[in-house]
């Protein structure tokens, strides 16, 4: 059976390990050449792009800083120019976490954190928007948090990145939506292996206490509700935020 | 004819007036099929449509067919009384059938004057029957002038200079009828030997009207500095009429050399900077050979917002005596390829497209981007005007102005030339340009209507043909769709070709008798006419 992702392109950020990997494995598993970058973990890359590979589709793991213009709008010709077709689907995922209160936050903090999820997301959308509007036709979709859309005990600094792509989001949608492009935003909970490895046992347990399901999320099933906004059978979700947390 | 999305069918009938006919289907596919029967057949007349015209001998309404011959398009028409007739309408029938295919159904005003009773030119004033409310006034403030132009399409009579009451009522009348404009344009006569032209200004200046124009032939710009100085200060806009550069053309058109007197006017209009709109009338054999040079004169200078270029109507005092052959005269496609050829392919055919707001065979207009370097691209040049969405820019504005219509098809623009920044030559420049062109035409405090106007304009220029009618291609389905109109002090509001035809009574030079409906200016003609406005 054809998977729901057949014959599309997509490049994830922040692919080569978490949830960006799980993001770009689902998508090979439903049909999709996947690209993906990474900044650092070269080791993880290589690992993800085999699993990528044994789906039988092709893939591209890219070396760039998603912050960085001339790094992202070359490794978006590089990969248009290897796949021979623009980009179908973008999923900004990009992004770290940092547990630092406000008092202690450098501007330094501040500016990488904003860099990575804000300034990454609108350079990679960017790159990738001119191939989707030409075909009119495209998909995207940012990886916010339940940290960016409720009051969470997050990071200031995360937090406010978090909720700058569901801004983001909302304004693409309503601008790019003329073309073809559905801009959709996922906010996740406190995921498996996510920064619940970090978290104190207190924290964990009032946020399980606060779970409707009782537990938190894995990678796969965050992946699967992007697959679903990626693919065509999304033909009237846009600008949304999809909150995928088990009803906290 | 348009109407939302039905197609009408205009019946004429001598005794009753017009009857419509609302045709089966949709309008989209019945415009098709229209289309389709302008397809010429090499070596043979092809009927393409017919449409009520006038005998050029007696001005009678009488049924033309239009038929396209050798490329182009003719009217073929018989009086009962005078017998045949054949006048060329448009030079290119390729260009000519296209057009249709931007027509669009009209907007009606607020405010109709009059009631249909007989029908379109009849009840004329406008009547609930006319297909398009007023683009563009134009106050006749004068019948004074101090030229005779051999080309003249009015019927001055030295008689009368519009009161200020009287242009306050018209003003009103205006706004009631619109609510808002993008320009009212004074003109005449000569406006400016109204002797109070600078309070009549005063009252057209107001937050309903974007600029006010005063249409002049530059005289008393060119030797009353202070004139010139107050316009300025006022913030009035110009017309110039400028329809050549040497002295044989200006005596065959105006009457007489006005070289140095049209130098003047465009250096003071420099000095000051006052945003000017230049109207070249062009005439087969007279002045064709010169369209070139104001081209480059109007892509050169900043002050020149607009350039309007008008094929020679052979209508009124002057015009309807001015020597011309019917069978051979400059049409909107035969100036658009003269442009293309003595500009070098600055500006080209493909840059023109009909105003679809109008009747497409009216106005044919092109929108040129400033770059930042000075330089200037037509927009055709990066974007699709056949795409229906781009449309909305093609309207009858000599500039964009800042409104959310245009915020909204310059994001389309900027979507497609950033999308397709490959294949457009000078893609970054236009992106740039355009860039800056939205930081100034929006930006993050609050600016009036006026001011939208006038930032925009120092974007991008225009260039509009607007062919005004005359006895030999007089063509009814156009004058409902008519957006040029010259109120009057008796309320009347009347589309111009209309007006010249059968109102003023010169549709053959001053001799001719006004026809039997013909409700002359100022509210003195014989026939029904309005109460002066309370």
């Amino acid at each position: 059976m054809a998977g729901r992702l057949e014959g599309r392109l997509a490049l994830v950020t922040g692919g080569s390990r978490g949830l960006g990997a799980a993001v770009a494995i689902r998508f090979a598993r439903e049909g999709a050449d996947v690209a993906f970058n990474y900044l650092s973990a070269k080791k993880d890359a290589e690992t993800a792009l085999g699993v990528l590979r044994e789906t039988g589709r092709k893939a591209w793991a890219f070396q760039a800083d998603v912050s960085d213009r001339t790094a992202v709008q070359s490794m978006v010709k590089a990969l248009e120019k290897e796949a021979g077709r623009p980009v179908d689907i973008l999923v900004n995922n990009a992004g770290h976490g940092q547990v630092v209160p406000l008092a202690l936050m450098e501007e330094e903090d501040w500016d990488r954190m904003m860099d990575t999820h804000v300034k990454g997301a609108f350079l990679a959308t960017q790159a990738c928007l001119r191939g989707m509007v030409k075909q009119k036709r495209g998909r995207i979709v940012n990886m916010s948090s339940l940290a960016g859309v409720k009051m969470m005990q997050a990071p200031v600094h995360y937090a406010a990145a978090k909720a700058a792509l569901k801004g983001f989001t909302e304004a693409l949608a309503k601008e790019v939506g003329r073309y073809g492009i559905t801009v959709n935003c996922l906010a996740p909970g406190i995921l498996e292996e996510g920064v619940s490895r970090n978290l104190p046992q207190a924290r964990m347990d009032e946020y399980l206490r606060h779970c409707a399901l009782g537990r938190t999320g894995r990678f796969e099933e965050v992946a699967e509700v992007a697959a679903f906004l990626a693919c065509d059978a999304n033909s009237y979700m846009n600008g949304a935020t999809v909150i995928v947390d088990g009803a906290v | 004819m348009l109407r939302g999305k039905a197609a009408v069918w205009l019946v004429r009938c001598p005794d009753c007036g017009e009857k419509e006919r609302e045709l089966d289907g949709d309008g989209s596919r019945w415009l098709a099929a229209f289309l389709a029967r302008g397809k010429e057949v090499p070596g043979t007349e092809t009927l393409f449509k017919q449409t009520t015209s006038t005998c050029p001998t007696c001005l009678a309404l009488v049924t033309a067919d239009v038929v396209i011959r050798d490329g182009k398009v003719f009217f073929r028409k018989t009086c009962a009384t005078c017998g045949p007739s054949q006048a060329l309408v448009s030079e290119d029938a390729a260009y000519y059938v296209k057009a249709y295919e931007f027509a669009r159904a009209g907007t009606e005003p607020l405010n109709f004057p009059l009631k249909a009773e007989h029908g379109c030119p009849t009840d004329c004033g406008t009547c609930s029957d006319h297909e398009q409310h007023t683009c563009l006034p134009i106050v006749e403030i004068t019948d004074h002038c101090n030229l005779e132009c051999p080309i003249c399409i009015v019927n001055n009579q030295y008689s009368t200079h519009v009161s200020l009451d009287d242009f306050q009522r018209i003003v009103d009348l205006m706004v009631k009828n619109e609510g808002r404009m993008e320009s009212l344009a004074l003109s005449g006569g000569e406006p400016t030997s109204h002797p109070k032209i600078l309070e009549i200004i005063d009252i057209a200046t107001r937050d309903e009207i974007g600029r006010v124009v005063v249409i002049t032939n530059g005289l008393r710009l060119g030797k009353d500095r202070a004139f010139a100085k107050a316009l300025k200060e006022k913030g009035a806009y110009v017309g110039l009429q400028l329809d050549g550069f040497t002295a044989d053309t200006h005596e065959k058109i105006r009457g007489r050399d006005l070289c140095k007197e049209k130098a003047a006017a465009l250096a003071i209009l420099e000095e000051f900077d006052i945003p000017t709109q230049v109207i070249f009338v062009a005439t087969r054999g007279v002045n064709e050979h010169q369209i070139g040079q104001v081209v480059d004169l109007f892509l050169e200078k900043d002050f020149i917002v607009s350039l309007n270029f008008q094929p020679a109507a052979f209508t009124g005092f002057g015009g309807g005596k001015f020597a011309h052959d019917p069978m051979d005269r400059l049409t909107i496609p035969g100036i658009v390829k003269a442009v293309e050829e003595q500009t070098a392919g600055r500006l080209a055919m493909k840059d023109f497209f009909p105003l679809p707001c109008s009747h497409p065979q009216c106005v044919s207009l092109t929108y040129i981007l400033k770059l930042n370097d000075g330089s200037c691209v037509p927009f055709p040049r990066f974007i699709d005007f056949a795409l229906a969405r781009n449309q909305n820019l093609l309207r009858s504005s000599a500039t964009l102005p800042a409104s959310a219509e245009v915020q909204d098809a310059m994001q389309d623009i900027i979507h497609d030339v950033f999308a397709n920044e490959d294949t457009i030559p000078r893609a970054k420049e236009i992106l740039a340009a355009l860039r800056r062109s939205l930081d100034v035409m929006f930006p993050p405090h609050a600016v009036t209507e006026r001011e939208k106007i006038r930032i925009g304009e120092r974007q991008a220029k225009s260039i509009f043909l607007h062919a005004y009618m005359d006895r030999h291609d007089f063509d009814l389905e156009r004058l409902r769709k008519c957006c040029h109109h010259y109120p009057q002090t008796d309320g009347r509001v009347m589309p111009a070709c209309g007006f010249n035809m059968f109102h003023r009574g010169a549709a053959q030079g001053p001799d001719t008798p006004r026809a039997p409906f013909g409700k002359g200016p100022f509210g003195k003609g014989p026939g029904k006419s309005l109460p002066v406005i309370a």
